[in-house]
């Protein structure tokens, strides 16, 4: 009698990898219907994640590459918003996609605006408890990032074509010029929904390192942040969105 | 098997009446026209993040009592339980405070990948002690009951050795959990397997049945020639599916019950509808309970 790992290794690999159909007819066709559900579950999953790439490649372009998809990168958690994260990698390096450059920017888009629909709650600090650290002490300072924050740098301008696809706009769309440089973007979650806003290059790179945990001093010494009014107006608004959840004082300055 | 520990479930209990299943396209009517409905039911794992989808739902629990119906804690995974997964439900009974939390009698997770569909466990001594461990674990964590619903399923293995309804009663008699009785995937499964619904239904023992679940189902002729009803609960429920329904309200009393539909989610009305059919069958019952009595 067969073990039940044994025997749940074996369906898997009967529900997931694509291979000759067995000879037992019967069994094929009964599988098959797990099979169906297995793959169609997990293609809704990602159109959900995904409306915009869905949009610009259509419905069964997208369903086609999803089932290679699938059966390369099953899910590693059983709750479907976590589903996807490679998504935007694998259109990367899939052959059929390559005509459309910017797409993968597009997915990697979605997914920071996925994880901001769904990541978990957590309350902004508490900014009078920071000020009571003193100046002397705020280089030393570094912080927590609210989970729902992420920080990207893409080659193309996804967040236009973003807006564009899925406003039908194809007058933006056609303004959209694919060569005007790398953009900056930090995607969050606010009272209103998630926000996409496009940062300088500056202000991306020190509010990146800070998301890396680096004290105030070493983002600052790492990036071309002005220091005064721009930096000062920077962390505020930072501070006043919520987009630290915590911090500590444990980096020494350097003298 | 030692005698476990015998968890009560919630102190708020849901009314003996009909819910529905609440999905994502009436999140928005349910929480501006809050309609004439006993409780809600809606899949754990969609709330497992925060932000405005939990956000409705707690919007949604002020108004409701609530069900957590899970889809993916795979009970029947012979590697064990993600510690990951059961943590982040018990984060979401304490903030929810469901009147139920149910779970499947299947499993969808092997080497660490899950498969997205509640997939049939052979029904054998080991696969038993698997399901009673993970029933107890997460009773455990949870510090509370659950119920196992049983499943629809396609196909049956060889070397299963214990019928689908003495596994699962035996599962309530040996965690102390309670039993979701799903009417349809009873009639999907004796139809698919040539088992009498009614002996199945017999056989589950009445003081454990927490809920009963009711939802269409579609049929289909395999390539073979075999007719074989599938569980997608995308349709009004089945006349015959009716029947079975009202034979579990003789066997077990009224119990709370629930209409699912989870594909082609029609209008909000047309649910309201289908529980309006439940409470019909329902309120019959209880007549006939005072009758007895």
């Amino acid at each position: 009698m067969p073990a039940l790992l044994e025997v749940q290794h074996s369906m898997r690999q009967r529900l997931l990898v694509p291979g000759p159909p067995n000879a037992d007819l019967l069994q094929e066709e009964v599988l098959a219907i797990y099979r169906n559900t297995v793959t169609s579950t997990l293609v809704y999953a990602l159109r959900l994640s995904y409306p915009a790439v869905l949009r610009v490649v259509g419905a069964e372009f997208f369903e086609g590459a999803a089932h290679e998809f699938i059966a390369a990168h099953a899910p590693r958690s059983a709750c479907l918003n976590d589903y996807g994260d490679r998504w935007p990698d694998f259109l990367a390096q899939f052959a059929p996609a390559a005509t459309l450059p910017y797409l993968p920017d597009v997915g990697r888009l979605e997914w920071a605006i996925n994880r901001a629909l769904h990541a978990a709650d957590a309350a902004g600090i508490d900014i009078t408890r920071l000020a009571s650290l003193g100046d002397a002490a705020l280089p030393g300072v570094s912080f927590a990032v609210h989970p729902a924050l992420s920080l990207l740098q893409l080659a193309f301008p996804a967040d236009s074509i973003w807006r564009a696809v899925l406003d039908q706009d194809s007058a933006a769309m056609a303004r959209i010029d694919l060569t005007s440089g790398p953009v900056q973007l930090l995607i969050e979650r606010d009272a209103h929904g998630v926000q996409v806003r496009r940062l300088t290059a500056w202000a991306w790179e020190f509010t990146r390192s800070l998301a890396q945990g680096k004290p105030l001093h070493a983002a600052l010494d790492e990036t071309a942040a002005p220091e005064g009014d721009a930096l000062n107006a920077l962390l505020a608004d930072h501070l006043s969105s919520g987009r630290f959840i915590d911090f500590s004082c444990t980096g020494e300055p350097k003298s | 098997m030692n005698e476990s520990i015998r968890y009560s479930s919630a102190t708020s209990p849901v009314p003996v009446s009909a819910g529905i299943g609440l999905r994502f396209p009436h999140h928005r009517q349910v929480l501006e026209t809050t309609p004439p409905v006993a409780w809600l039911e809606v899949h754990s794992e969609n709330f497992f993040g925060g932000g405005t989808v939990r956000q409705t739902l707690l919007n949604v629990r002020r108004h409701y009592p609530v069900s957590l119906h899970g889809v993916g804690l795979s009970l029947g995974s012979a590697e064990g339980l993600d510690p990951g997964h059961l943590r982040r439900l018990a984060d979401l009974v304490d903030i929810v405070e469901p009147s139920l939390v149910s779970e499947h009698l299947s499993w969808s997770v092997v080497g660490g990948e899950y498969l997205a569909d509640l997939l049939p466990l052979p029904m054998t001594d080991e696969a038993l002690q698997v399901v009673c461990r993970h029933v107890q674990q997460t009773q455990e964590t949870l510090q509370r009951q659950i119920l196992v619903e049983n499943p629809s399923t396609y196909l049956q293995f060889q070397h299963s050795s214990i019928p689908e309804w003495e596994f699962i009663a035996e599962v309530a008699r040996r965690t102390g959990c309670g039993l979701l009785c799903d009417v349809n995937n009873i009639y999907v499964s004796a139809c698919n397997h040539g088992w009498d619904a009614d002996l199945y239904l017999r056989n589950l023992p009445a003081r454990a049945i927490g809920e009963i679940h009711l939802a269409g189902h579609a049929v289909r002729t395999l390539d073979s020639g075999r007719t074989i009803r599938i569980d997608d609960h995308g349709s009004r429920v089945a006349p015959e599916v009716w029947s079975l329904f009202e034979q579990a309200l003789r066997l077990f009393g009224p119990k709370p019950t629930l209409i699912e539909w989870d594909t082609d989610v029609p209008a909000l009305g047309v649910l309201l509808d289908e529980a309006g059919l439940a409470n019909e069958r329902l309120r019959a019952a209880r007549q006939a309970d005072a009758c007895a009595a």
